[in-house]
């Protein structure tokens, strides 16, 4: 699985951190107990130079032995082997009753013609002491380390990459549809994300220009088509009314209207998208869609004449819709009208209307082929040569509008189309 | 009757001028602005038929002109522009009526008709097609003094039928001129076929003799 760039990180630092930090402690460890021999060494030199010196001078009178300090023998009794290096022993104290580890050194030197031994004592007892500690404070000031560099690096990530994240809910939102103008901040701080920030704005700046020029051009095109259309239609009307009609070419003159009338509806149609994506219907009102589907029905029933498929209806009254009237009727009309077109005969469509969904169920032959293009331009089922192909695409356009979800399904002939509207 | 038809597609302008020859219309023709304002200020007209796009000016800019000099010629919008905006613009500015192209010359004639009727013929609120009588303020057809029941669809398609006498109305124009569903929406002239059928048989039924033919495949036809 993925991870975010924040637990990678974490990851990384928590993997190497502490494999750098027991290196380390580890080698501080050796350093200072290095350093405490070391030291150790010196003091017991010291204190070896400092008791010649007095008792070369001689002006007062040494005590032979301290415990603990040192031991003062006449005479050379240890073997010269064991002379100038450092040595353990430890020392059995009667009162704390308890052998104290030390460090010792002896040293033989000739004064006034008397051989002397001089064995100098350190305790090695307070050094280890000392260093344990240390060590223990090294180990905790470690562990510090390693939690401040881990959340600081979270902190800190998180607020470095806060444009990144903003950039990424931005573009997320941004829907070439609604034709909003577009500009991601490029005063990040940053510089890195100042420039994606940038490369994003000029390419989404370059794709929402080709769309627009796309859009345009779909437009004027529609527009134009207008008029030779009229020209066609007009030239028909004529032709139609012509004294020497025969039935070979009225039969010909049939099919060529209902090619035109066709011609007519796709491009009625294009525009009417067109006019959907420029925004042009931006009046919006309060709309009882329970009246106006019960109206439309209405329409139906009386235009086709008894010649419907079975009509069933469960819908609940006064479903209020706050939407363009026009559009909510195309809408409703071409669902309805999809769910005519699309039906067997003797088959039904079954209207379903609540507060949170309208459902339009009708029996239809299978759909072939992928059903999630349905709502395109232009994707038509088969034996439908009578249809323009954009009627869903029109209504998945309105319902984008609106922010209702449509969805559809299909199981055994019967097809299913609901509409979701948004719960506020 | 005579009518101005203003229009610079020259084909179309040809088509609307013959079928309204047809019609025993008298028709002058404009193909610019400026030819349009010389016609309407140098003679009356009992209907202009005004396009908007025009070179040398708009239709509305026209129409504009031609309420500010009091005329009161009935003028009939004929645009590739089909927006509500587009249309009440049009009708505020003084349009009797707003047709989008394209359009079937039947329902062009049917809208001509109907507004002189409304315009200049006050009160004369009776149609007289053959044997068939439509009284329009009441919207019933009477034969032999009898009123045939008929629906509202039936009604306004035999309107539409007498209307247009004598020629052949295709389908899909019957469909459209009896439509009142969604605009947007042309609807499918499929189930004219019916109307028709249902139409014919009231007819028959109060005695009235075969008076509407189907002309092939094409439309119907009511003859006198």
């Amino acid at each position: 699985m993925n991870k975010t760039l924040q637990q990678k990180n974490t990851r990384y630092f928590l993997i190497w951190l502490p494999l750098v930090l027991l290196i380390g402690t580890t080698l501080f460890y050796f350093l200072m107990s290095t350093h405490a021999h070391h030291m150790e060494e010196e003091q017991l030199e010291l204190t070896q130079e400092n008791i010649w010196n007095m008792l070369a001078t001689g002006r007062e009178t040494l005590p032979f032995h301290i415990t603990g300090e040192y031991d003062l023998e006449k005479g050379n009794p240890v073997q010269a082997d064991l002379l100038h290096a450092q040595r353990d022993t430890s020392i059995y104290y009667p009162a704390s009753k308890e052998w104290v580890p030390f460090k010792i050194l002896t040293e033989q030197r000739l004064l006034k013609g008397q051989h002397y031994q001089l064995t100098t004592y350190i305790s090695s007892r307070e050094i280890t002491h000392l260093v344990i500690k240390v060590f223990i404070a090294d180990v905790f000031v470690f562990i510090l380390l390693l939690a401040a560099i881990v959340i600081i690096n979270r902190k800190s990530s998180g607020l470095l990459w806060k444009p990144f994240y903003a950039t990424m809910k931005e573009v997320n939102e941004y829907d070439i549809i609604k034709n909003e103008s577009f500009q991601l901040p490029t005063q990040t701080g940053i510089r890195e994300f100042d420039q994606l920030n940038q490369v994003i704005t000029t390419l989404i700046g370059n794709v929402t220009q080709a769309y627009r020029n796309q859009k345009q051009f779909v437009e004027n095109a529609a527009h134009e088509l207008q008029t030779p259309l009229a020209i066609i239609r007009s030239k028909l009307d004529l032709l139609i009314n012509s004294p020497h009609l025969t039935e070979e070419t009225a039969s010909l003159l049939a099919d060529i209207t209902a090619a035109n009338d066709r011609l007519s509806q796709m491009n009625k149609n294009l525009l009417l998208l067109t006019k959907i994506d420029n925004h042009q219907f931006p009046d919006q009102s309060e709309i009882n869609v329970s009246v106006a589907i019960d109206k439309l029905l209405t329409y139906y029933q009386e235009y086709y004449d008894g010649a419907l498929p079975q009509i069933r209806k469960s819908i609940q009254p006064d479903i209020h819709l706050y939407a363009n009237t026009s559009l909510l009727e195309i809408l409703i009309n071409n669902l309805i009208n999809n769910a005519f077109v699309h039906n067997l005969p003797n088959g039904y469509i079954h209207i379903e209307l609540d507060s949170r969904s309208l459902t339009i169920e009708n029996t239809g032959h299978t759909i072939e082929g992928a059903t999630d293009r349905l709502f395109e331009r232009f994707s038509k089922g088969r034996e439908q040569s009578n249809t323009t192909g954009l009627g869903l695409s029109l209504v998945k356009r309105i319902c984008l509008i609106y922010h209702f979800d449509v969805s559809y399904t299909y199981a055994e002939n019967i097809h299913r189309i609901t509409v979701t509207f948004p719960q506020s | 009757m005579k009518l101005l038809v203003i229009e610079d597609e020259r084909s179309l302008l040809t088509s609307i001028v013959q079928y309204f020859n047809q019609e025993k219309f008298l028709c002058e023709t404009a193909g610019s602005y400026e030819e349009g304002v010389r016609k309407i200020e140098d003679f009356r007209y009992d209907c202009i038929i005004l396009d908007i796009n025009l070179p040398g000016g708009s239709g509305l800019q026209l129409l504009k002109h031609l309420r500010l000099n009091k005329s009161r010629d009935g003028v009939i919008i004929i645009s590739a522009r089909d927006s509500l905006d587009d249309k009440i613009d049009g009708l505020d500015l003084g349009a009797d009526d707003y047709l989008t192209k394209p359009f079937h010359l039947s329902e062009l004639n049917a809208r001509v008709r109907a507004l002189i009727r409304r315009k200049y013929a006050e009160g004369a609120s009776v149609l007289q097609v053959g044997p068939l009588k439509a009284d329009l303020p009441s919207r019933t057809i009477i034969y032999a003094d009898q009123p045939i029941p008929l629906s509202k669809n039936e009604y306004d398609l035999l309107l539409f039928l007498m209307t247009n006498k004598n020629r052949v109305v295709s389908r899909q124009a019957i469909a459209e001129h009896i439509h009142d569903g969604p605009s947007e929406q042309i609807p499918s002239s499929d189930f004219v076929y019916s109307h028709i059928k249902n139409l014919k048989r009231k007819l028959k039924e109060k005695g009235c003799q075969e008076i509407i033919h189907t002309v092939y495949g094409l439309g119907y036809k009511l003859s006198t």
